[in-house]
């Protein structure tokens, strides 16, 4: 335990070493030269490319080059750390290290309300995870255990992720302040209630959603706070650029036995370029934030730059060669993550999700993160009802192949994709659910059934119920 | 200049602009100037509609965040080197600000705590070729350096960006200073971001709230339509 414990110093220690010591270069010329000169070199150089009519990629040689495309970008670009201006750079050893290392499974949460996490191959019937929330949604304060309880009623939600909430105690909080802490702590207070009312005490708790800075994660996990067993957070700012705040997460995950989990989202249209330019982006990232921060769960969840959802046709078979790059040469827990643009009490919001969790599950994720409902930017549009139908599609999509899968996104995403441009919000959870019971009304119930019956009927999904 | 082919112009600056071809459109500047095209037409009629054409192809994704980069920075070295010298040799006195080149003035900033910089380096983007002169402060900027910042570059729009709903509080103070110093009246305030909705835009007296890079033009384009000068 102390020498891989001494192993895993040493190699934090080296990483913030090339935060130190690495190149000085200007974040503009890193952008434009190491992203998306070289993202467009690769794409060309390892034939990045699929039909645009294809949603769900089934080409296993396009998925291998695709991995080695990342691969290269990883090696090439490395990271952009914010603060020191420096570039971190890893040679291929190392990477392939940091990968060798992947846990071969991961155990989040306790007792009899643990989950285990497996690395999946593309149409493998092995169990996907189901993480649910609203991921950061912002809800007032009086409608944070409620919202959350919506979540962590539904059994098949393995670990539940927190909205942010607007106020702390009445007042506002600001980012990188004492009230981030304040904050945090109240976020921890609240949701352990949740679990208790639940009966969920160990459910694994995807946090501090309230730290956009580190101050925010570290007043809060310590004793009495969040806990090892809870699912942290870092991130990539895109594209490919850490912090010192972030590093600084990564130190505190690791001297404390916390797992985390790392989130990064190219940008469509910015400068990892197209949809070829997302998918290489997207499997660089995932390496790379294994490398730099020690993840041990990870998603690239690309946004489009007018919409900013991830369902757009555009991306969804990017993100699932992705998935496919990664999940056929590596054992990362990879996830996916659904932020699509309509909201709780649409039936749009259904068909998204179900298209990317199909795309998603059957590419070899090992974790379905839903919902960040009417793209995440919504003040409280977020249920637990969306989360459920997402897990359940989930469950139902494990053992399906990539080809078989794609006609599948492709009908759905007819349903869905000309009414992406109307912002079609729904409504937010005070009206979609009823308050006293905390069961969804009756009429997102029925839309929901509605749906879970095309499910079944349409696309032979055998949807269990949820 | 009579019997002027601008559709021929406009498919030859697109062309440049598009391939990162700085020389190209240098020579296609200065060789329809020196046959009698006045500076001022030749953005009017060339320049202009093409930008926007590079801003309608961005809005379609038929061209991505670094092609528009170029295609800015190119006409800003057409305008620097060619357009600007002959302006200024023909209206000897006349101020910069008085160019025709620059709608107005526009500073942007994402916002104290927050770093993100994509979402505004596109609103930048749109702006630039749609014909303002924008000044990026970059991102965790805090609410007084970007008054004083909106001060000494005398600009007409203050834009600012954030992602976090916890960096909204930073959005407030910047206009709250405002009307501290007494400069609230002196500029217009937009504000944008995945975190800002047009309520909260509202509730802290925003002038105005985008939700995309296309929206910011069209915004800074009815402000500066209905601004008063300050005098």
């Amino acid at each position: 335990m102390e020498e891989h414990r001494n192993g895993e110093c040493q190699c934090l220690l080296s990483v913030l070493d090339k935060a130190e010591r690495g190149p000085v270069i200007d974040q503009r010329t890193f952008d434009r030269i190491l992203i998306n000169r070289k993202i467009n070199e690769l794409v060309e150089k390892h034939d990045i490319q699929w039909d645009q009519e294809v949603m769900v990629p089934h080409d296993e040689n396009l998925a291998d080059r695709l991995f080695e495309a990342g691969m290269a970008l990883a090696l090439d670009a490395g990271v952009y750390c914010i603060d020191t201006k420096r570039r971190m750079i890893w040679n291929a050893e190392e990477l392939e290290q940091a990968l060798r290392t992947a846990p071969p499974e991961e155990v989040l949460g306790t007792g009899k309300d643990s989950v285990t996490l497996y690395p999946r191959r593309p149409g493998d019937d092995i169990r996907v995870a189901v993480a649910g929330g609203p991921f950061g949604i912002p809800v007032p304060e009086d409608l944070f255990v409620p919202m959350m309880m919506s979540y962590a009623q539904e059994p098949l939600i393995d670990i539940i992720d927190n909205a942010s909430l607007i106020t702390t105690h009445g007042r506002p909080i600001r980012a990188a302040s004492p009230w981030e802490a304040v904050a945090c702590w109240q976020e921890k207070s609240l949701i352990f209630e949740v679990l208790e009312r639940a009966g969920r005490p160990g459910m694994p708790i995807g946090c501090a959603e309230n730290a956009p800075s580190a101050i925010g994660e570290l007043a809060s996990t310590t004793y009495g706070g969040f806990r090892p067993t809870d699912w942290h957070h870092n991130s990539f700012v895109s594209e490919l650029k850490t912090t010192y705040a972030e590093l600084t997460r990564a130190v505190h995950y690791s001297h404390t036995g916390c797992h985390s989990h790392g989130f990064y989202n190219p940008i469509y249209g910015g400068y990892v370029g197209g949809p070829r330019g997302v998918a290489v982006a997207s499997v660089a990232g995932l390496i790379l934030m294994r490398a730099c921060y020690g993840v041990t769960t990870m998603n690239a969840g690309p946004s489009h730059p007018h919409l900013s959802c991830d369902t757009h046709p555009d991306l969804l078979p990017a993100q699932a060669l992705a998935f496919q790059a990664l999940a056929r040469n590596t054992r990362l827990l990879i996830a996916n993550f659904e932020r699509p643009v309509a909201g709780p009490c649409t039936r749009d919001i259904l068909y998204e999700v179900a298209a990317l969790t199909i795309a998603s599950v059957s590419s070899g994720v090992s974790l379905v993160e839903c919902v960040q409902s009417a793209r995440g930017v919504e003040v409280a549009h977020a249920t637990g009802l969306e989360a459920r139908f997402a897990a359940q599609v989930t469950h139902a999509s494990e053992g399906i192949h990539p080809g078989d899968a794609d006609m599948v996104v492709r009908s759905l995403v007819a349903k869905y994709a000309d009414g992406q441009k109307e912002l079609r919000k729904g409504k937010p959870f005070d009206e979609a659910y009823d308050l006293d019971s905390l069961q969804p009304t009756a009429e997102w119930e029925r839309l929901y059934e509605q749906v879970i019956g095309e499910m079944r009927s349409e696309y032979g999904l055998k949807v269990l119920p949820g | 200049m009579q019997n002027t082919d601008w559709e021929a112009l406009q498919e030859g600056l697109l062309s440049s602009l598009l391939n990162g071809e700085t020389e190209g459109a240098l020579s296609l500047t200065r060789e329809t100037l020196s046959l009698g095209t006045e500076p001022v037409e030749f953005f009017t009629l060339c320049i202009t509609p093409v930008l926007e054409e590079i801003g309608n192809r961005f809005q379609r994704l038929e061209i991505y965040l670094p092609e528009m980069v170029e295609a800015a920075e190119i006409v800003e070295m057409v305008n620097a080197q060619v357009i600007q010298p002959a302006i200024d040799s023909a209206q000897e006195g006349k101020s910069p600000s008085q160019s025709p080149s620059t709608k107005g003035k526009v500073l942007l900033a994402t916002v104290q705590g927050d770093l993100h910089d994509i979402g505004k380096s596109m609103v930048a983007l749109m702006l630039k070729v749609n014909g303002y002169h924008v000044s990026d402060m970059g991102i965790d900027v805090a609410p007084s350096d970007i008054v004083a910042q909106a001060k000494e570059n005398d600009v007409d729009i203050i834009g600012l960006s954030s992602l976090l709903t916890t960096c909204l509080p930073y959005m407030k103070d910047v206009i709250d200073l405002l009307d501290g110093v007494g400069s609230r009246e002196r500029y217009s305030v937009m504000v944008g971001g995945a975190a800002v909705t047009p309520e909260f835009a509202r509730q802290i007296g925003a002038d105005a709230y985008g939700s995309t890079a296309a929206e910011a033009v069209v915004i800074c384009d009815r402000i500066m339509k209905h601004r008063m000068p300050i005098s």
